[in-house]
């Protein structure tokens, strides 16, 4: 937005004045000046539809009610949507909204997060007053892997469909037959697929799209919400996580006019499941030198190790680029009091790829922290090597230590690097994640880490954009984040906190009764 | 009392030929504006005071005023697709005198400099769509469409495009979007097509009668032009009189020519023994008159509004008292239920309520409070949405119902023995 004063325009607003750019509509004005105002079919990363008319107003001057979406402020304009006129109108949107809406709040997942919910309590209670039958539409409509249809919940808002034709540029969906018949859907049986669908179940306003992947876990009402970014590639979306004391539930984009606008990709929403006790490494698994029962003790382990090595050259370090910066800073600094290694190993796999862009927001570098995990080596003077080179170097080292992937599906030579491990004396895995393949090496202890939302932190995204992530309590006991494990390196005694999991299962399916 | 203009030559079954035009001046129209200059012709058409036959009577001079000088290729859309229900003069105007319209519109595109036209003619027009396309293929061989017509530096090029039968794509915006090859489906407005229409480019939507007028307007200038009608409604208009009249048809008057007129005089009117009861003067879309206001009004734009209703697209639907109005007004709301693109809430949802509400209503199984819902229901589609298909169906439902309230009231009520009445006001059917 240009602030220069030609540029701008001043209003009234409900009474209120703001001043907003030239051509900004008059529903950004409302907003601008904090004031409510209905709408569904606007979006502020879509183009105007001016489908739903609920965001009528009225212009001083101007017999005729407008739609705030499509009207453009102008200097002096005197706007209003509290007039009784146009009261009547909004609760007559609603009601021509709902007139044909089959009402299964009761098992409808958008339930709690709905626009005809909020608009009702809003403009509606009243009875309704139509004897007539409802138009019977086609429930229940697969569009793919992702993605279920309810074509009888839908408002024909056609946010989903401006959402593949102008964002994901990929054509799925249309609306089909006309009238009150019309119904969304996709052309010749296509699916809805592609890389960024679920955006699609995040902007419809009501029940009509949800996620095979949430439906049915959690009512919305029973979830909490934390902001955290995506840590499935160097774009770094900022992201909503969903949770409550079963678990994380789903991840949703969080609004950032400067990262990722409105949206995330499809693969972006698995972080939640890397969260959860059933992907993530919950207890040590020790090694046949390290017999720990706890992280405690095998990082007390890897302390005797790293004291009784004299050849400070057969200490190794291999990193991916996944952590935050403040986890770099407090993991290096506590190897560097132990021992005085001067390289650091880059687990980076993507060096072909690495610049790829689908031109949205998807980024062949798989790590939300490359530029964090540079400029963290720099400061601390470390030399960031590619890991390649341990495949001559391996056999020489006592010991690796190894910050490993989080995100491991993106990790395709795994292969490779446990072909390294195996040629090293012995090894100290730390990650968040379980990796099965490594249970087999019997030279591997592997020490589970808080996750990336109970580490919290600041990642660099590709273009040096800074975000932080939120701390939020621990779903897995016993589990030292990077600064108590720096503790035990210096012999200190560490408290651990509670958790605050109910249960430590995550239920997959709440409609999986039991049978008796 | 007919006073042929534009139907002078319509008897002549030659008159289709470009050879028949020709021997009664055709094309000389065209000749002489070439030596014009564009801007003198939009002129004389704001002058004559001709204002467009599609429906909404829009000034076409001032219409094309509109375009913006912004470089961008301009485009001229011929609107045949002429669906309201009760309009049949632009199909008779393309099988009689093709030539009159394609003369019309190459001197309109001229005056608004447009290389390009194409006529969207409605789906169910075989045989127009037949006649039209020879006579371009006619015109093109002759000189009269192409590039450089008739020497004078103009090109212009011409197609025909064939709608597939939807009501919806005889609104402008609709129709640009379905000649895109989209879904037939009106547009946001602002920005209105002269500004942003066909593929974003500039471009005028005219009605066949409207682009057919200005060949007369060149030929009789604008005083001449301004010899038939009333000040604010100049000139001749062809109406489609059908229903109750011994003589239905198409019939070319005057503006402000009394309705009794037609229907009594032109028409012979009703049938013996039968007594008007009501008159849909604009197409189907226009408000309803009763007796006593069709009797009393005059056919142009200014008397017509001040009766509540509207000229429209010049169809007149005579209703005598052999007919039920709740019967009509049931045909109506399916037509408008039918035809609703959709998009906009109101129309989507509204249009399928009235015409469930008008069907219970005739069944005789609603409710006093149906009568009334189905005002409040049309009050609030009207005004509220892209295009006027909205309103066309709120027209009819409150000019039917303020005007013939007994009517529904006794309709809605006929079965009332079978009904009773909940304690908010809902009504229930029995068994
Ligand atoms: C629902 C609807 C249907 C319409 N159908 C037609 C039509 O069939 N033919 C027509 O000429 N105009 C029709 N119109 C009017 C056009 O939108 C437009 O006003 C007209 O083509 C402009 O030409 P004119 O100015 O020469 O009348 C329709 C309008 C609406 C709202
Ligand atoms: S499915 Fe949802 S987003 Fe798509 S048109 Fe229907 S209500 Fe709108
Ligand atoms: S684009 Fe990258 S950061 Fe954004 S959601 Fe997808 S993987 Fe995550
Ligand atoms: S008013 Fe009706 S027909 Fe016109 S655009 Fe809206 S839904 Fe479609
Ligand atoms: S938000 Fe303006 S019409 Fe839907």
């Amino acid at each position: 937005m240009s602030d220069k004063k030609e540029n701008l325009v001043s209003c009234v607003v409900n009474g209120k004045s703001v001043t907003v750019s030239k051509n900004t509509s008059i529903i950004k004005a409302f907003k601008a000046a904090g004031e409510d105002i209905a709408h569904y079919c606007y979006h502020p990363g879509l183009s105007v539809a001016g489908c739903c008319r609920l965001c009528m107003v009225e212009i001083e001057g101007n017999p005729r009610t407008q739609i705030a979406c499509n009207t453009m402020v102008a200097e002096g304009m005197k706007i209003t949507n509290q007039s009784e006129k146009i009261k009547e109108d909004v609760q007559w949107g609603l009601d021509f909204h709902l007139l044909n809406h089959p009402l299964d709040c009761p098992i409808c997942d958008q339930a709690g997060e709905c626009g005809l919910q909020e608009q009702y309590m809003k403009f509606g209670q009243y009875e309704p007053e139509m004897n007539q039958n409802k138009v019977k539409k086609n429930k229940v409509v697969s569009l793919g892997e992702k993605i279920v249809l309810d074509t009888e919940r839908c408002i024909l808002c056609s946010r989903c469909v401006r959402f593949t034709d102008e964002v994901s540029k990929t054509h799925e969906l249309g609306i089909f037959n006309r009238g009150d018949r019309s119904e969304v859907g996709t052309f010749n049986g296509k699916e809805l697929n592609n890389d960024y669908a679920l955006n699609t179940v995040d902007i419809c306003p009501v029940g009509a799209l949800t996620s095979k992947d949430f439906r049915f876990k959690q009512r919305v009402w029973y979830l909490k919400r934390a902001e955290a970014i995506c840590t499935g590639c160097s774009t770094g979306c900022s992201i909503y996580l969903d949770y409550n004391d079963e678990g994380f539930f789903r991840v949703m984009p969080k609004p950032n006019e400067n990262n990722n606008s409105y949206w995330m990709c499809d693969e972006g929403r698995d972080l939640y499941q890397h969260l959860n006790p059933k992907k993530r490494l919950v207890q040590v698994c020790p090694s046949q030198s390290i017999n720990a029962s706890s992280s405690e003790e095998a990082v007390q382990g890897l302390k005797t190790t790293l004291e009784n090595i004299t050849d400070k050259t057969k200490v190794g370090v291999l990193v991916t680029g996944q952590y935050s910066v403040e986890d770099y800073q407090a993991f290096f600094s506590s190897i560097k009091e132990k021992t005085s290694i001067e390289k650091v190993y880059h687990w980076f796999d993507q060096k072909n790829s690495e610049n790829d862009f689908d031109d949205l927001l998807i980024r062949g570098d798989k790590n939300p922290n490359t530029k964090g995990l540079l400029s963290v080596t720099k400061d601390l003077s470390l030399n960031l090597v590619d890991s390649l080179e341990l495949k001559n170097t391996a056999s020489h080292l006592d010991v690796l230590i190894v910050l490993g992937p989080e995100y491991n599906k993106f990790f395709s030579t795994l292969d490779e690097k446990i072909a390294m491990f195996k040629k090293a004396g012995q090894v100290f895995y730390f990650s968040s994640v379980k990796l099965e393949a490594l249970d087999a090496l019997s030279n591997v202890t592997q020490i589970p880490l808080p996750s990336l939302v109970e580490r919290g932190g600041t990642y660099i995204n590709y273009k040096g954009l800074e975000q932080k992530v939120a701390i939020l309590p621990k779903v897995i006991s016993g589990i030292l984040n990077f600064s108590e494990i720096a503790k035990v390196l210096r012999g200190e005694k560490v408290q651990l906190e509670p958790v605050f999991l109910k249960t430590q299962k995550v239920k997959d399916n709440q409609f999986n009764f039991q049978k008796k | 009392m007919e006073v042929k203009i534009l139907t002078q030559h319509y008897d002549k079954p030659e008159y289709q030929s470009l050879e028949g035009y020709k021997k009664y001046e055709g094309y000389q129209q065209l000749k002489k504006a070439l030596t014009l200059k564009p801007e003198a012709i939009t002129e004389m058409v704001k002058q004559a005071g001709l204002r467009g036959r599609g429906g909404a009577g829009f000034p076409a001079g001032v219409k094309w005023g509109f375009l913006p000088n912004n470089g961008k290729k301009r485009y001229l859309i011929c609107n045949a697709d002429e669906g309201e229900p009760g309009t049949f003069k632009d199909r008779a105007m393309m099988d009689r005198a093709p030539h009159q319209l394609i003369e019309g519109m190459i001197i309109s595109a001229f005056a608004i400099n447009s290389p390009k036209s194409y006529i969207y003619i409605r789906g169910e027009y075989f045989e127009s769509k037949r006649i039209v396309e020879k006579a371009i293929k006619e015109a093109y061989a002759a000189n009269l469409l192409g590039d450089n017509i008739l020497g004078s530096g103009f090109s212009h090029h011409m197609d025909i495009y064939s709608g597939a039968g939807a009501y919806i794509c005889g609104e402008e915006t609709g129709l640009i979007s379905s000649l895109e090859g989209k879904k037939g489906q009106p547009k946001l407005k602002p920005p209105f097509p002269a500004i942003e229409g066909y593929l974003a480019h500039p471009t005028i939507v005219n009605n066949v009668e409207t682009l057919a007028a200005v060949t007369i307007i060149i030929r009789d200038g604008v005083e001449g032009y301004r010899k038939y009608g009333t000040e604010k409604s100049p000139g001749t208009k062809l109406f489609s009189v059908s229903g109750n009249v011994v003589k239905p048809g198409n019939y070319e008057i005057p503006l402000g020519t009394p309705l009794k007129d037609v229907i009594f005089n032109l028409c012979g009117g009703l049938k013996q023994g039968r007594k008007l009861k009501a008159v849909i003067p604009g197409g189907s879309s226009a408000p309803v008159l009763n007796e006593e206001e069709a009797m009393s009004v005059n056919m142009d734009y200014e008397d017509l509004a001040d009766k509540g209703s509207m000229l429209g697209s010049g169809a007149i639907i005579v209703i005598d008292d052999s007919n039920s109005m709740v019967e009509l007004l049931q045909v109506l709301m399916h037509f408008y239920h039918h035809e609703s693109c959709g998009q906009c809430t109101p129309c989507r949802e509204g249009t399928g309520w009235l015409s469930k509400l008008s069907n219970s209503i005739l069944e005789g199984s609603a409710s006093l409070n149906d009568v009334k819902l189905l005002e409040k229901v049309a009050n609030h589609m009207k005004g509220k949405t892209i295009c006027a298909l909205s309103d066309a169906a709120a027209f009819p439902v409150l000019s039917f119902v303020s005007k013939f309230k007994e009517e529904f009231i006794s309709a809605a009520t006929a079965n009332v023995a079978l009904q009773f009445q909940s304690k908010n006001g809902q009504s229930y059917k029995r068994g």
